[in-house]
């Protein structure tokens, strides 16, 4: 699966998160671009990614600084 | 959107240099997404071959974030065209036995490797072992992290967009590094510990013992975050 996420770092959370199929390659970079675009015109800053995983599941293992605060990050076990 | 094939070198570092000085336009971005596109076909081959050949699950990140690339850029004296981690995925291993494992396997199974042990070398606290493989020109990195390796990175990456952004990089907060760079340290102990035990033969005797230290540096972790006002994520 591919995640196209849109972070507020000053907050530390998601704005927004869509998903794609992995045959939908294509069109997850083409909504990237779409997303920074309309960003830069509104002049707003957030980190824009692409992310490409198994599962969410294995996403929120491998890039936890995304879906946890600091509270959840260091209370739970090490993945 | 311009085809990446078309982009020459100075092109792209001219587009490097008008991302550092800021004020982007939308060309600008148009510009980078077709330079990000052009390592699609070497990140899809690498994840790939980790997954079929491997039989292991990156994570995988197809290109860098424009946020992360204007950051390096301004921080560093790197030019865009070399920048080695724009295409990369991550790999997770439990401890540095099984991490020593995955990055002598991705030896064997890609030709051009580069293997930066950033163990012996750790960036700003940052341990980790990054293989870089080159592919037909372009260079993509893959990640190799214990499980400790990676909640640091991930406190450390977390701290730096809520409190300061130069935190990981070794500044911006002072408390907050030191307490970083005194875990870093320890997890470095706990984990060189436990890979002689392994390589001894003796990590059954002292398993328990083991397993005590490192639910104490779990709890060291959260106090750092508990002791230091602003980074309590409330």
């Amino acid at each position: 699966m591919i995640f196209l996420i849109e972070y507020d770092r000053t907050i530390g959370r998601i704005v927004t998160l869509e998903t794609f199929q992995d045959s939908e390659f294509q069109r997850a970079e083409d909504s990237r671009l779409e997303l920074e675009l309309s960003l830069n015109q509104q002049g707003v800053e957030r980190e824009v990614v692409l992310l490409e995983a198994a599962t969410e599941d294995a996403l929120r293992k491998t890039h936890r600084r995304y879906f946890e605060d600091l509270s959840e990050l260091t209370s739970a076990p090490a993945h | 959107m311009l085809p990446s094939s078309q982009l020459s070198k100075n092109q792209i570092d001219r587009l490097g240099a008008r991302l550092r000085k800021g004020d982007i336009s939308d060309d600008d971005l148009r510009l980078l997404d077709s330079y990000r596109r052009s390592f699609s076909e070497g990140y899809e081959d690498v994840v790939s071959r980790i997954r079929d050949e491997l039989g292991l699950e990156p994570t995988g990140r197809p290109a860098k974030s424009t946020t992360s690339i204007i950051e390096k850029l301004r921080r560093e004296s790197v030019r865009l065209s070399q920048m080695q981690d724009i295409a990369g995925c991550r790999l997770t291993a439990a401890d540095i036995v099984e991490q020593n494992d995955i990055a002598s396997r991705l030896g064997s199974v890609f030709e051009k490797v580069t293997i930066v042990d950033r163990r012996e070398h750790p960036s700003h606290g940052y341990r980790a072992v990054h293989v870089i493989v080159g592919f037909r020109g372009k260079l993509i990195e893959i990640q190799i992290r214990t499980s400790f390796q990676h909640l640091w990175a991930e406190l450390s990456e977390k701290f730096s967009d809520m409190v300061n952004p130069g935190i990981k990089y070794g500044s911006g907060d002072n408390e907050i590094v030191t307490s970083l760079a005194r875990t870093s340290r320890l997890i470095a102990l706990v984990e060189t510990l436990e890979k002689q035990l392994v390589d001894d033969k003796l990590l059954g005797e002292v398993e328990e013992e083991l397993s005590k230290a490192k639910q104490l540096l779990l709890e060291l972790l959260e106090e750092t975050r508990e002791n230091i006002p602003g980074a309590r994520g409330d």
